[in-house]
């Protein structure tokens, strides 16, 4: 199965939402505690016929330090929103070259950037979240940002747009709480104290808007309906350390993947007894970002600070030649 | 300023709260003019790949191309501290062998890059740490030996910015939490500056811990919700007094050292450390910050934790090694270059540390039998009289390792018999809020929580009286009588079933569930039972459960019987019993109760158009059924039809007025529809009516805030009905 070298420590991936064979890598120098950063863009080979490079750069955008997460657009094939950890939001445009990239460099955020993610729905605006305890609300044709959502008390580590309602998204924090926001409202509609240590990541179900994923430093992961907050739907355990990330699968409604620093990727159903029904232990280092296409069902892509970036199939070994 | 603007675009392109300047050209006119930026102390970032087109808000982004119409788009700004712009200065002064003229040329077009060497400073991360660290280190050394003069007053000769040690201690300190998360605060506390002493890098700057600001937002709470000033609360009196005390007593040192005496140096830091990050760490207590010791005890700490961890793994991870090695000392900055340690190997202290660790008594038990007067008594004896204010605050916010945390070090007898007694009543405070959290949790299990003082215990026909109040629509009254009911003859199938009606009818799904299911246990085929249960169940959305009641209600159905399989199968799919159903309401299209239950399946599987027509159906051949009209209100409402709902409800409510669960739901669905001051009136009049329906508390608080009536939150919180409903009439 394809894997890649990049010359950081992974990050975040992303498989483009227009292109089956793109995704887009967030990578950091020095397990992004300082140095440089780097955005990859990678192209699978459409065939088989090219064995001896399953997966080619398209291109690559240099930072003056690490990219924590990326992005793609969902309205424009070549656009990339790019989470930097100087704080700033920077969009970058594939059909430029590098050298007239970043088309946008949003300089708001007074601390690190550690997520972005994009309206589905509206697919005119974005999301970042910050360590500096904010959430920015973001459209494409605006120089700044169109609101700002300070409420949770500790770095804000990742948002999630809901795949239905075009103005409701969650958001995940240091704090120990995930929050619930319509971005009509003046603060938060609901507050769910989802965990007792830091909550890392969360996602919306992709078939039923009101079911979230929170996962944490307890190294588990919670499913939640948002109706009835008081118990979740689900707990997912089986991390050995803090889960990074968490997914929910755009093809089946109660698969979840996520990573973990306990350097794996797990591939969950929350609905069956069983719940953890695919492990992968193949990176050396923290696994901590995680992604599943929307083209291929069941095609999984994952990278870690061991600078690898891995490609494969539900079921198949990663590193498999 | 006109050279200034000249160069750098003019104001458009300077960035706020960044220390960037738009373009090198910019930086050395800051250089030269002197910076007027106010954030001097910003890190050093050179110039990955950016360009330096003069921005004035419609850069050249590339025409033709989608995103080039996006106005106000500018370059990114290469994060290049006006006044630490020595990568540049630097890249200037070697250009200028070749003259100025190129240097412009080289500003001017965006497609030159600059050399990657003075581009990147750290393009090799290839290799072993030590040369990651020691790469970077250099151009940290590098640029800030520019020469330029900028912030000496706050830097002293080192090879790291402020701002980059700040940037390292911030991320490595929140990093750490994360993967350290089986670890107290302090201890993490701990690693990191182990991390950040083998860099030089002191504790000048001071990271914010989330320790400290993670629990901001409840220290918030109890300010407003108990009228304390904020300011040191209680809880950081004696923590604060807890953390000076050894230097409250005279000499630390001498203590200290007789310690050290005794237990040999290399023990006390560690395990005061250990414990006392336990103690602090019950948890999240805020403010207990640890005397900073000594570096190389830090570094034993870290090590200590890394030697804990026995997974190959974690042994072979190049970062832990590169933790690992910092902290043990095998690498070291001198003169600000990374060198291996000359001594030989620290010896496997880590290792020896761990075996004796783990081999040994625990410290309290050392401590308290050797250690010079016991401080933990004297601590107790002092404090006595620490006021159980914040104790019996703190026990209200349910902080569950806290609690833990304190059971077991009381457990441990770590405080000494003497503890103070405070600690203890606060625990057994604590331990009620958990037997009353334990309470609600069993009722969710299914255990039946009764009422106290219960007028109707006594009465002589307590089923009878209940059913008068049911059909009164007296519906707590009627839970009370029921209950009276059922603890007099607990195998009565119908007085619990009543009970779970009323409870349901009441908006409270949980107790509902309760009693329907010992009314099952009587009766397991009790049809209107088996119906219940599937339809709270599915109202509380616990599909699995809701499924097997509706399965159970089919088969045991004198007619639909033979629609399903005799045998039940271990796991029952959604897909199957929609289709026992299906079935079922084609076997005898009038049976409301069919539809009844198709609709239901229908909202668990969220097809609410289906639903409604099922609803709809079932209306038709029982338009008198008040919880039917709620169940088409509350499905169309869920299906974003809120004005229908609201119609639907209506109909309930003529037909029952004191349905609180429709009154709920029409607040719910004014609240949908963002009519806030609507929805507020109606959850007030369904709690007038039954106070104890939490969902409706719960809802009240988001339409208040919705609605910006933020001086109404506390009459919620304390559910100040009377108050309440002053406001808000209806």
């Amino acid at each position: 199965m394809p894997v890649f070298k990049v010359p950081f420590n992974g990050y975040s991936v992303k498989f483009s939402p227009f292109y089956e064979s793109q995704l887009a890598v967030a990578t950091a120098q020095n397990f992004g505690i300082l140095g440089n950063g780097r955005l990859h863009v990678l192209q699978l080979s459409p065939s088989p016929a090219n064995p001896g490079q399953p997966i080619i750069e398209l291109s690559s955008f240099d930072t003056a330090d690490g990219v924590y997460d990326c992005c793609w657009s969902e309205s424009h094939d070549s656009l990339i929103v790019a989470a930097v950890a100087d704080g700033s939001v920077k969009l970058y445009d594939l059909s430029l070259p590098p050298t007239a990239n970043p088309i946008r460099s949003l300089q708001e955020h007074t601390r690190e950037v550690h997520s972005v993610d994009y309206n589905v729905v509206r697919k005119d605006s974005f999301l970042s979240s910050s360590w500096d305890d904010t959430v920015k609300l973001w459209t494409v044709d605006r120089p700044s940002s169109v609101r700002t959502f300070k409420e949770h008390a500790y770095c804000v580590y990742s948002t999630a747009w809901n795949p239905r309602h075009a103005d409701v998204f969650a958001s995940a924090s240091g704090d120990c709480t995930a929050r619930i926001w319509d971005v009509r409202e003046p603060a938060s509609t609901m507050i769910l104290p989802a965990h007792e240590f830091e909550i890392l990541s969360c996602d919306w179900n992709k078939y039923d808007d009101c079911v979230i994923a929170t996962a944490s430093v307890d190294k588990s992961i919670k499913v939640w309906d948002v109706r009835s907050f008081r118990v979740p739907v689900a707990v997912l355990n089986g991390h050995g350390y803090a889960v990074r990330k968490v997914k929910f699968s755009p093809h089946r409604g109660s698969v979840i993947a996520s990573c973990s620093y306990d350097m794996t990727v797990c591939l969950w159903d929350y609905m069956v007894e069983d719940a953890l029904i695919g492990r992968y232990d193949h990176h050396t280092e923290f696994t901590v970002g995680v992604d599943m296409s929307v083209h291929v069902e069941g095609l999984l892509a994952s990278t870690g600070w061991d600078e690898l970036v891995y490609v494969w199939q539900h079921g198949m070994d990663p590193r498999a030649p | 300023m006109a050279m200034r603007e000249l160069v750098s675009g003019g104001a458009a392109c300077a960035t706020s709260g960044s220390s960037s300047s738009s373009n090198p050209l910019g930086s050395l006119a800051n250089a030269l003019l002197g910076s007027s930026s106010k954030t001097q102390q910003e890190r050093l970032r050179e110039i990955p790949t950016s360009t330096a087109i003069p921005s004035d808000g419609s850069a050249s982004v590339g025409t033709g191309e989608p995103l080039s119409g996006l106005p106000g788009s500018e370059l990114d700004h290469p994060l290049q501290p006006n006044a630490q712009g020595s990568e540049f200065l630097r890249g200037f002064r070697s250009a200028d062998q070749h003259g100025l003229a190129d240097v412009w040329d080289d500003i001017q077009r965006p497609q030159v890059n600059f050399p990657p060497e003075h581009v990147l400073r750290q393009p090799d991360t290839n290799g072993p740490p030590q040369r990651v660290l020691s790469s970077f280190l250099h151009s940290f050394v590098n640029s800030s030996h520019g020469g330029i003069p900028f912030c000496p007053a706050t830097l002293p000769v080192l090879g790291l910015s402020a701002g980059d040690k700040q940037c390292i201690r911030d991320r490595s300190s929140i990093m750490a939490r994360h993967f350290f998360a089986d670890k107290s605060e302090d201890f993490i506390n701990a690693q990191v500056n182990a991390l950040l002493s083998s860099l030089e890098i002191d504790n000048d700057i001071r990271a914010p811990g989330p320790a400290f600001k993670r629990y901001q937002e409840l220290e918030k709470y109890w300010h407003e919700t108990h009228g304390m000033r904020p300011g040191p609360n209680p809880a950081d009196g004696w923590v604060a007094e807890f953390a000076q005390h050894p230097v409250g007593h005279g000499d630390p040192s001498t203590w200290v050292q007789s310690f050290e005496q005794e237990h040999g140096a290399n023990g006390w830091a560690s395990e005061f450390e250990h414990e006392h990050a336990q103690l602090a760490s019950m948890d999240h207590i805020r403010g207990a910050t640890m005397p900073h010791l000594a570096a190389m005890e830090q570094t034993r700490m870290l090590a200590n934790t890394l030697a804990q961890n026995n997974d190959p793994k974690f042994q072979n991870s190049k970062f832990f090694q590169f933790v690992s090695k910092m902290s043990r000392g095998e690498i070291t900055v001198e003169d600000n270059q990374i060198k291996p340690a000359t001594l030989s190997a620290p010896g496997d202290w880590a290792t020896e540390y761990q075996q004796q660790y783990s081999g040994g008594q625990t410290w309290a038990d050392q401590f308290l039998s050797k250690g010079p007067n016991g401080w933990v008594d004297e601590f107790a004896s002092e404090r006595g009289h620490v006021d159980d204010g914040w104790v019996n605050e703190f026990s209200k916010l349910h902080v569950n390792d806290w609690a833990e945390e304190f059971g077991r070090q009381v457990g441990e007898g770590t405080f000494g018999d003497s503890s103070a007694d405070n600690w203890a009543s606060a625990y057994d405070e604590y331990l009620n809020e958990q037997t009353a959290l334990k309470q609600q949790s069993e009722s969710s299990r299914g255990v039946y929580v009764f009422s106290d003082l219960n007028p109707y215990v006594g009465h002589p026909n307590p089923l009878k009286e209940g059913q008068e109040l049911f059909r009164k629509g007296l519906l707590s009254e009627a839970v009370l009588a029921l209950e009276a009911e059922v603890l007099k003859n607990p195998d009565n199938a119908e007085g619990w079933r009543l009970l779970g009606i009323a409870h349901a009818e009441n908006d409270d799904d949980q107790q509902a569930i309760a009693a329907m299911m010992r009314a099952q246990e009587v009766d397991p085929t009790n049809l209107e039972v088996l119906l219940a249960l599937g339809v709270s169940h599915t109202n509380e959305l616990e599909q699995a459960a809701a499924l097997k009641y509706l399965y159970s209600w089919l088969r045991h159905h004198p007619k639909y019987g033979t629609v399903v399989p005799p045998n039940q199968p271990d796991s029952l799919y959604y897909g199957d019993v929609a289709t026992y159903f299906s079935d079922a309401a084609r076997m005898s299209p009038d049976d409301a109760d069919v539809h009844i239950v198709l609709g239901v399946l229908y909202n668990l599987s969220r097809e609410y158009d289906k639903a409604i027509e099922s609803f709809q159906t079932a209306l038709k051949l029982k338009p008198r059924d008040y919880s039917l009209w709620n169940k088409l209100g509350a499905t169309q409402a869920n299906s974003v039809q809120s004005a229908d709902a609201i119609l639907a409800y209506q109909q309930a409510l003529d037909l029952k007025p004191n349905y609180v669960r429709a009154w709920a739901n029409m607040g719910i669905s004014y609240a949908n529809q963002g009519m806030y001051e609507e929805s507020i009136r109606y959850y007030v009049r369904a709690l007038a009516m039954n106070p104890k329906a939490d969902n409706a508390w719960q809802y009240l608080r988001i339409s208040l805030s919705c609605a910006s009536r933020n001086d109404m939150l506390e009459a919620c919180d304390s559910r100040n009905l009377d108050f309440l409903q002053k406001e808000f009439p209806l």
